[in-house]
Protein backbone atom coordinates (compact mmCIF):
# COMPACT_ATOMS: atom_id res chain seq x y z
CA UNK A 1 0.00 0.00 0.00
CA UNK A 2 0.79 3.61 -0.63
CA UNK A 3 1.53 5.72 2.62
CA UNK A 4 3.11 9.31 3.36
CA UNK A 5 6.46 8.30 5.15
CA UNK A 6 7.84 11.19 7.85
CA UNK A 7 12.09 10.39 8.15
CA UNK A 8 12.90 13.27 9.52
CA UNK A 9 11.72 15.99 11.19
CA UNK A 10 10.71 19.37 9.29
CA UNK A 11 11.21 17.64 6.08
CA UNK A 12 8.49 16.91 3.63
CA UNK A 13 6.05 13.59 3.56
CA UNK A 14 7.29 10.88 1.20
CA UNK A 15 5.01 8.78 -0.48
CA UNK A 16 6.02 5.56 -0.52
CA UNK A 17 5.24 1.62 -0.31
CA UNK A 18 4.82 0.69 2.73
CA UNK A 19 4.11 -3.10 4.08
CA UNK A 20 1.16 -3.90 6.37
CA UNK A 21 1.25 -6.97 8.79
CA UNK A 22 -2.04 -9.14 8.59
CA UNK A 23 -4.25 -8.53 11.40
CA UNK A 24 -3.36 -10.62 14.63
CA UNK A 25 -6.26 -12.12 16.73
CA UNK A 26 -7.98 -8.58 17.95
CA UNK A 27 -6.53 -7.17 15.40
CA UNK A 28 -8.78 -4.69 12.78
CA UNK A 29 -7.57 -3.90 9.09
CA UNK A 30 -9.49 -0.76 7.98
CA UNK A 31 -9.49 0.88 4.61
CA UNK A 32 -9.88 4.68 5.41
CA UNK A 33 -12.19 6.65 2.81
CA UNK A 34 -11.63 9.91 4.93
CA UNK A 35 -8.21 11.64 6.61
CA UNK A 36 -8.93 14.89 8.57
CA UNK A 37 -5.33 16.40 8.41
CA UNK A 38 -4.96 17.88 12.28
CA UNK A 39 -2.94 20.37 13.68
CA UNK A 40 -1.71 17.71 16.19
CA UNK A 41 0.17 16.07 13.55
CA UNK A 42 2.32 19.30 13.38
CA UNK A 43 3.45 18.87 16.52
CA UNK A 44 5.39 16.05 15.61
CA UNK A 45 6.20 17.23 11.69
CA UNK A 46 8.07 20.13 13.66
CA UNK A 47 9.54 17.75 16.84
CA UNK A 48 8.00 19.89 19.42
CA UNK A 49 6.69 16.55 20.39
CA UNK A 50 9.98 13.80 19.39
CA UNK A 51 8.34 10.47 17.78
CA UNK A 52 10.68 7.61 16.88
CA UNK A 53 10.94 7.63 12.66
CA UNK A 54 10.34 6.54 10.30
CA UNK A 55 6.86 6.97 11.20
CA UNK A 56 3.27 7.81 9.35
CA UNK A 57 1.57 10.42 10.96
CA UNK A 58 -2.32 10.81 10.55
CA UNK A 59 -4.86 10.04 13.48
CA UNK A 60 -8.32 11.21 12.36
CA UNK A 61 -10.34 8.92 9.69
CA UNK A 62 -13.18 7.34 8.96
CA UNK A 63 -13.48 3.69 6.72
CA UNK A 64 -14.97 0.64 6.04
CA UNK A 65 -13.56 -2.71 7.65
CA UNK A 66 -11.27 -4.60 5.35
CA UNK A 67 -10.69 -8.14 7.21
CA UNK A 68 -10.88 -8.77 11.17
CA UNK A 69 -8.82 -11.04 13.09
CA UNK A 70 -9.82 -14.46 14.98
CA UNK A 71 -10.97 -13.06 18.44
CA UNK A 72 -13.19 -9.86 16.95
CA UNK A 73 -16.90 -9.83 17.75
CA UNK A 74 -17.16 -6.65 17.50
CA UNK A 75 -17.40 -5.89 13.64
CA UNK A 76 -17.29 -7.61 10.58
CA UNK A 77 -16.03 -6.93 7.06
CA UNK A 78 -17.95 -3.78 5.48
CA UNK A 79 -18.45 -1.78 8.40
CA UNK A 80 -18.63 1.33 8.74
CA UNK A 81 -16.28 2.69 11.61
CA UNK A 82 -14.04 6.07 12.88
CA UNK A 83 -10.78 5.05 14.36
CA UNK A 84 -9.61 6.47 17.40
CA UNK A 85 -6.64 6.94 19.30
CA UNK A 86 -7.83 6.39 22.73
CA UNK A 87 -7.22 3.02 21.96
CA UNK A 88 -8.83 1.14 25.68
CA UNK A 89 -7.94 -2.37 26.85
CA UNK A 90 -11.03 -2.74 29.35
CA UNK A 91 -9.45 -4.06 32.14
CA UNK A 92 -6.83 -1.71 34.12
CA UNK A 93 -7.84 0.84 36.51
CA UNK A 94 -8.20 3.66 34.30
CA UNK A 95 -10.34 1.91 32.60
CA UNK A 96 -12.37 0.31 35.47
CA UNK A 97 -13.18 3.36 36.84
CA UNK A 98 -14.75 5.13 33.58
CA UNK A 99 -11.49 6.91 32.21
CA UNK A 100 -11.13 5.01 29.37
CA UNK A 101 -9.17 8.05 27.17
CA UNK A 102 -6.14 7.58 30.29
CA UNK A 103 -6.03 3.94 29.40
CA UNK A 104 -2.03 3.30 29.18
CA UNK A 105 -1.96 -0.22 29.04
CA UNK A 106 0.56 -1.05 26.06
CA UNK A 107 -1.93 -4.55 24.67
CA UNK A 108 -3.28 -1.95 22.11
CA UNK A 109 -0.27 -2.06 20.35
CA UNK A 110 2.04 -4.88 19.21
CA UNK A 111 5.19 -5.17 21.91
CA UNK A 112 8.24 -4.81 20.67
CA UNK A 113 9.48 -8.58 19.81
CA UNK A 114 6.47 -9.01 17.55
CA UNK A 115 6.68 -8.43 13.92
CA UNK A 116 5.77 -4.53 13.58
CA UNK A 117 2.52 -3.73 12.05
CA UNK A 118 4.47 -1.26 9.32
CA UNK A 119 7.33 -2.03 7.74
CA UNK A 120 9.12 -0.99 5.00
CA UNK A 121 11.44 -3.80 2.99
CA UNK A 122 11.83 -5.29 6.91
CA UNK A 123 12.42 -1.66 8.32
CA UNK A 124 10.08 -0.82 11.04
CA UNK A 125 7.71 1.75 10.32
CA UNK A 126 6.96 3.13 13.94
CA UNK A 127 2.92 3.42 13.98
CA UNK A 128 1.40 6.88 14.73
CA UNK A 129 -0.87 6.30 18.15
CA UNK A 130 -1.70 3.08 17.47
CA UNK A 131 -3.36 4.07 14.14
CA UNK A 132 -1.15 5.95 11.16
CA UNK A 133 -3.98 7.43 8.73
CA UNK A 134 -1.78 9.21 5.94
CA UNK A 135 -2.22 5.63 4.42
CA UNK A 136 -4.21 3.75 2.13
CA UNK A 137 -4.92 0.92 4.71
CA UNK A 138 -5.11 0.77 8.96
CA UNK A 139 -4.18 -2.18 10.91
CA UNK A 140 -5.32 -1.30 14.31
CA UNK A 141 -6.24 -2.59 17.64
CA UNK A 142 -10.27 -3.75 17.81
CA UNK A 143 -10.62 -1.20 20.72
CA UNK A 144 -9.30 1.70 18.36
CA UNK A 145 -12.47 2.16 16.24
CA UNK A 146 -15.88 2.27 16.52
CA UNK A 147 -18.92 1.79 14.54
CA UNK A 148 -21.55 3.81 12.76
CA UNK A 149 -24.38 4.57 10.91
CA UNK A 150 -23.36 3.94 7.18
CA UNK A 151 -25.56 7.24 6.09
CA UNK A 152 -22.85 9.25 7.84
CA UNK A 153 -20.76 11.40 5.41
CA UNK A 154 -17.01 9.57 5.62
CA UNK A 155 -15.00 13.04 5.19
CA UNK A 156 -16.77 14.43 8.41
CA UNK A 157 -16.89 11.08 10.04
CA UNK A 158 -13.08 11.58 10.30
CA UNK A 159 -13.79 14.68 12.16
CA UNK A 160 -15.35 13.06 14.81
CA UNK A 161 -12.26 10.75 15.17
CA UNK A 162 -10.22 13.73 16.69
CA UNK A 163 -10.89 17.20 16.65
CA UNK A 164 -14.91 16.85 17.42
CA UNK A 165 -14.20 14.25 20.22
CA UNK A 166 -11.25 16.69 21.57
CA UNK A 167 -13.41 20.05 21.47
CA UNK A 168 -16.86 18.71 22.35
CA UNK A 169 -15.52 16.13 25.04
CA UNK A 170 -13.82 18.52 26.64
CA UNK A 171 -16.71 21.14 27.00
CA UNK A 172 -19.18 17.78 28.03
CA UNK A 173 -16.86 15.56 29.85
CA UNK A 174 -13.51 17.57 31.08
CA UNK A 175 -15.12 20.51 32.41
CA UNK A 176 -19.02 19.18 32.53
CA UNK A 177 -19.59 23.19 31.07
CA UNK A 178 -23.84 24.45 32.77
CA UNK A 179 -26.53 25.61 30.92
CA UNK A 180 -26.09 29.36 31.04
CA UNK A 181 -22.60 29.34 32.22
CA UNK A 182 -19.65 31.92 30.44
CA UNK A 183 -17.22 30.18 28.59
CA UNK A 184 -14.37 31.33 26.37
CA UNK A 185 -12.36 29.65 23.75
CA UNK A 186 -8.52 30.45 23.09
CA UNK A 187 -7.88 29.71 19.12
CA UNK A 188 -10.33 28.57 16.95
CA UNK A 189 -9.05 25.82 14.82
CA UNK A 190 -10.78 22.39 14.13
CA UNK A 191 -10.54 21.70 17.94
CA UNK A 192 -11.62 25.21 19.26
CA UNK A 193 -14.49 25.43 16.49
CA UNK A 194 -15.54 21.87 18.22
CA UNK A 195 -15.47 23.12 21.63
CA UNK A 196 -17.34 26.35 20.97
CA UNK A 197 -19.93 23.91 18.93
CA UNK A 198 -20.06 21.66 22.11
CA UNK A 199 -20.41 25.00 24.20
CA UNK A 200 -23.63 25.78 22.47
CA UNK A 201 -24.61 22.17 22.85
CA UNK A 202 -24.30 22.60 26.09
CA UNK A 203 -26.73 25.52 26.61
CA UNK A 204 -24.10 27.81 27.30
CA UNK A 205 -25.14 31.40 27.96
CA UNK A 206 -22.37 33.47 26.46
CA UNK A 207 -19.44 31.60 24.42
CA UNK A 208 -16.64 34.04 23.41
CA UNK A 209 -14.17 33.18 20.90
CA UNK A 210 -10.58 34.44 20.82
CA UNK A 211 -8.29 33.79 17.78
CA UNK A 212 -6.11 35.97 15.95
CA UNK A 213 -7.91 35.33 12.00
CA UNK A 214 -10.83 37.09 11.60
CA UNK A 215 -12.04 34.01 8.95
CA UNK A 216 -11.55 32.07 11.34
CA UNK A 217 -14.21 34.23 13.45
CA UNK A 218 -16.20 33.89 11.62
CA UNK A 219 -16.32 30.08 11.60
CA UNK A 220 -16.84 30.54 15.43
CA UNK A 221 -19.52 32.73 15.01
CA UNK A 222 -21.29 29.79 12.53
CA UNK A 223 -21.12 27.41 14.63
CA UNK A 224 -22.33 28.59 18.03
CA UNK A 225 -20.17 31.54 19.57
CA UNK A 226 -21.92 34.56 20.87
CA UNK A 227 -19.20 37.13 20.73
CA UNK A 228 -15.87 37.26 19.12
CA UNK A 229 -12.18 38.64 20.15
CA UNK A 230 -9.17 39.01 17.87
CA UNK A 231 -6.29 38.68 20.09
CA UNK A 232 -4.12 40.51 17.75
CA UNK A 233 -5.82 43.42 18.59
CA UNK A 234 -5.12 44.22 22.47
CA UNK A 235 -5.44 42.45 25.66
CA UNK A 236 -7.70 39.58 25.13
CA UNK A 237 -8.22 38.45 29.05
CA UNK A 238 -9.63 42.14 30.00
CA UNK A 239 -11.77 42.23 26.76
CA UNK A 240 -13.16 38.88 28.00
CA UNK A 241 -13.25 39.59 31.63
CA UNK A 242 -14.85 42.98 30.31
CA UNK A 243 -17.81 41.56 28.31
CA UNK A 244 -18.30 39.00 31.06
CA UNK A 245 -18.70 41.55 33.96
CA UNK A 246 -15.66 39.62 35.94
CA UNK A 247 -14.46 36.40 34.26
CA UNK A 248 -15.85 32.80 32.72
CA UNK A 249 -17.47 30.07 34.34
CA UNK A 250 -15.27 27.85 31.98
CA UNK A 251 -12.17 28.52 29.37
CA UNK A 252 -10.54 26.04 26.77
CA UNK A 253 -7.24 26.90 25.88
CA UNK A 254 -6.92 24.75 22.22
CA UNK A 255 -3.76 26.60 20.95
CA UNK A 256 -1.49 24.47 23.02
CA UNK A 257 0.83 27.99 24.08
CA UNK A 258 2.35 28.69 27.54
CA UNK A 259 0.47 32.39 27.15
CA UNK A 260 -2.44 31.50 26.18
CA UNK A 261 -2.79 28.42 28.77
CA UNK A 262 -1.88 31.43 31.44
CA UNK A 263 -4.12 33.71 29.48
CA UNK A 264 -7.58 30.77 30.19
CA UNK A 265 -6.60 30.94 33.55
CA UNK A 266 -6.53 34.64 34.38
CA UNK A 267 -9.92 35.02 32.34
CA UNK A 268 -11.74 33.31 34.94
CA UNK A 269 -14.64 34.59 37.32
CA UNK A 270 -14.17 33.22 41.20
CA UNK A 271 -14.56 29.40 41.39
CA UNK A 272 -13.94 29.22 37.19
CA UNK A 273 -12.05 26.30 35.76
CA UNK A 274 -9.81 26.35 32.77
CA UNK A 275 -9.37 23.37 30.76
CA UNK A 276 -6.14 22.84 28.78
CA UNK A 277 -6.48 21.02 25.32
CA UNK A 278 -3.87 22.45 23.39
CA UNK A 279 -0.77 20.14 23.01
CA UNK A 280 1.90 22.50 25.27
CA UNK A 281 5.81 21.27 24.04
CA UNK A 282 7.63 19.14 26.11
CA UNK A 283 9.44 20.71 28.97
CA UNK A 284 7.44 24.31 28.79
CA UNK A 285 6.30 25.10 32.17
CA UNK A 286 3.00 27.29 32.97
CA UNK A 287 3.26 30.11 35.36
CA UNK A 288 0.36 30.77 37.56
CA UNK A 289 -0.38 33.80 40.22
CA UNK A 290 -0.97 31.62 43.63
CA UNK A 291 -3.32 34.31 44.84
CA UNK A 292 -5.68 33.16 42.21
CA UNK A 293 -6.06 29.65 44.13
CA UNK A 294 -8.02 31.28 47.12
CA UNK A 295 -10.92 32.59 44.53
CA UNK A 296 -11.29 28.78 44.19
CA UNK A 297 -9.84 29.30 40.03
CA UNK A 298 -9.38 25.74 38.96
CA UNK A 299 -6.89 24.46 35.92
CA UNK A 300 -6.55 20.92 34.53
CA UNK A 301 -6.03 19.30 31.73
CA UNK A 302 -7.86 17.14 28.46
CA UNK A 303 -6.80 14.64 26.53
CA UNK A 304 -8.78 13.95 23.72
CA UNK A 305 -12.03 14.99 25.22
CA UNK A 306 -12.27 12.39 28.46
CA UNK A 307 -13.74 10.11 25.74
CA UNK A 308 -15.52 7.38 26.15
CA UNK A 309 -15.89 7.59 22.37
CA UNK A 310 -17.42 4.46 21.99
CA UNK A 311 -20.86 6.13 23.49
CA UNK A 312 -19.65 9.71 22.51
CA UNK A 313 -18.84 8.97 18.45
CA UNK A 314 -22.32 7.42 17.67
CA UNK A 315 -24.05 10.43 19.30
CA UNK A 316 -21.65 13.42 17.73
CA UNK A 317 -23.26 11.52 14.51
CA UNK A 318 -26.69 11.61 15.35
CA UNK A 319 -25.68 15.69 16.66
CA UNK A 320 -24.38 16.24 13.23
CA UNK A 321 -27.37 14.40 11.00
CA UNK A 322 -29.64 16.40 13.42
CA UNK A 323 -28.15 19.61 12.72
CA UNK A 324 -26.38 20.22 16.23
CA UNK A 325 -23.12 19.37 15.21
CA UNK A 326 -21.41 21.45 12.67
CA UNK A 327 -18.79 19.79 10.51
CA UNK A 328 -19.38 21.14 7.08
CA UNK A 329 -17.96 24.17 7.61
CA UNK A 330 -15.05 22.61 9.31
CA UNK A 331 -13.82 21.40 5.55
CA UNK A 332 -11.79 23.89 3.78
CA UNK A 333 -10.63 21.20 0.84
CA UNK A 334 -10.65 17.50 -0.36
CA UNK A 335 -7.11 16.61 -1.19
CA UNK A 336 -5.28 13.22 -2.48
CA UNK A 337 -2.97 11.54 -0.31
CA UNK A 338 -0.29 12.99 -2.96
CA UNK A 339 -1.06 16.52 -1.79
CA UNK A 340 -0.31 15.98 2.04
CA UNK A 341 2.81 18.11 2.42
CA UNK A 342 0.29 21.28 0.51
CA UNK A 343 -2.09 20.18 3.52
CA UNK A 344 0.43 20.52 6.21
CA UNK A 345 1.93 23.77 4.72
CA UNK A 346 -1.71 25.39 5.18
CA UNK A 347 -2.07 24.27 8.46
CA UNK A 348 1.01 26.17 9.07
CA UNK A 349 -0.34 29.27 8.10
CA UNK A 350 -3.46 29.51 10.31
CA UNK A 351 -5.41 30.52 8.10
CA UNK A 352 -7.52 27.82 6.92
CA UNK A 353 -10.15 25.02 8.65
CA UNK A 354 -9.33 21.63 8.17
CA UNK A 355 -8.27 19.22 4.57
CA UNK A 356 -9.59 16.11 4.37
CA UNK A 357 -8.32 13.42 1.94
CA UNK A 358 -9.84 11.03 0.40
CA UNK A 359 -8.48 7.52 -0.63
CA UNK A 360 -10.88 7.36 -3.88
CA UNK B 1 35.35 10.59 33.81
CA UNK B 2 32.00 12.69 33.14
CA UNK B 3 28.84 10.78 33.77
CA UNK B 4 25.37 12.39 32.79
CA UNK B 5 22.25 10.55 33.79
CA UNK B 6 19.71 11.17 31.26
CA UNK B 7 16.49 11.56 32.66
CA UNK B 8 12.43 10.85 31.63
CA UNK B 9 10.74 13.90 30.78
CA UNK B 10 7.27 12.02 31.21
CA UNK B 11 5.40 9.36 33.23
CA UNK B 12 5.08 6.14 30.66
CA UNK B 13 6.65 2.84 30.16
CA UNK B 14 9.67 1.76 28.64
CA UNK B 15 8.55 0.12 25.33
CA UNK B 16 11.94 -0.35 23.89
CA UNK B 17 15.71 -0.35 24.79
CA UNK B 18 17.66 0.28 21.26
CA UNK B 19 21.13 0.59 22.92
CA UNK B 20 22.83 -1.33 25.69
CA UNK B 21 25.47 -0.61 27.84
CA UNK B 22 28.63 0.31 26.05
CA UNK B 23 27.31 1.40 22.86
CA UNK B 24 29.15 4.58 21.95
CA UNK B 25 26.49 7.11 20.80
CA UNK B 26 26.55 10.42 18.86
CA UNK B 27 24.21 13.22 20.31
CA UNK B 28 20.27 12.56 19.39
CA UNK B 29 21.12 8.56 19.03
CA UNK B 30 17.99 6.79 20.25
CA UNK B 31 18.78 4.79 23.62
CA UNK B 32 15.43 3.94 24.23
CA UNK B 33 11.83 4.71 23.31
CA UNK B 34 9.41 5.36 26.31
CA UNK B 35 5.42 5.29 25.84
CA UNK B 36 3.16 7.65 27.18
CA UNK B 37 -0.93 8.43 26.56
CA UNK B 38 -0.37 6.05 23.01
CA UNK B 39 2.72 8.37 22.17
CA UNK B 40 5.86 6.52 21.55
CA UNK B 41 9.12 9.10 22.86
CA UNK B 42 12.15 8.77 21.96
CA UNK B 43 15.22 9.20 24.38
CA UNK B 44 17.63 10.22 22.45
CA UNK B 45 21.50 11.20 23.67
CA UNK B 46 22.26 14.47 25.09
CA UNK B 47 25.73 14.02 23.34
CA UNK B 48 28.62 11.95 22.18
CA UNK B 49 29.97 8.97 24.25
CA UNK B 50 29.32 6.04 26.01
CA UNK B 51 26.36 4.50 27.54
CA UNK B 52 27.45 3.01 31.12
CA UNK B 53 24.74 1.85 32.43
CA UNK B 54 20.63 1.63 31.00
CA UNK B 55 18.78 1.96 34.36
CA UNK B 56 15.54 0.72 33.29
CA UNK B 57 14.10 -2.51 31.39
CA UNK B 58 11.26 -3.20 28.92
CA UNK B 59 8.14 -2.54 30.37
CA UNK B 60 9.21 -0.54 33.14
CA UNK B 61 6.83 1.81 34.62
CA UNK B 62 8.73 5.19 34.70
CA UNK B 63 8.38 8.68 36.65
CA UNK B 64 9.13 12.02 35.53
CA UNK B 65 12.76 12.42 36.27
CA UNK B 66 13.51 9.05 36.82
CA UNK B 67 17.13 7.80 35.54
CA UNK B 68 16.99 6.17 32.54
CA UNK B 69 20.54 5.96 31.47
CA UNK B 70 24.17 6.89 32.53
CA UNK B 71 26.07 8.29 29.56
CA UNK B 72 29.91 8.94 30.31
CA UNK B 73 30.50 11.79 28.04
CA UNK B 74 34.55 11.40 28.31
CA UNK B 75 34.88 8.02 26.12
Amino acid sequence: MKAAVLREANKPLEIEEVQISKPGPREVLVRPVAAGVCHSDLHFLDGSYPYPMPTILGHESAGVVEEVGSDVTYVKKGDHVITCLSAFCGHCNKCLTGHLSLCASPEVSRDATEESRLSIQGETVHQFLNLSSFAELMLIHEHALVKVREDMPMDRAALIGCSTTTGVGAVFHTAGVEPGSKVAVIGCGGVGLAAINGAAIAGAGQIIAVDRVDSKLELAKAVGATHTINASSGNAVGEVVEMTQGGCDYTFEAIGLKSTAEQAFQMLCSGGTATIIGMIPVGTMVELHGVDFLAEKKIQGSNMGSNRFRVDMPRFVDFYLSGKLHLDEMISKHIKLADINLALDALKTGQEARHVIMFN
Amino acid sequence: MTLITIESEITGNVWKIEAAAGTATDEEDVILILESMKMEIPVESPEKGIIKEILVNEGDQVQEGQGLAILDTDS
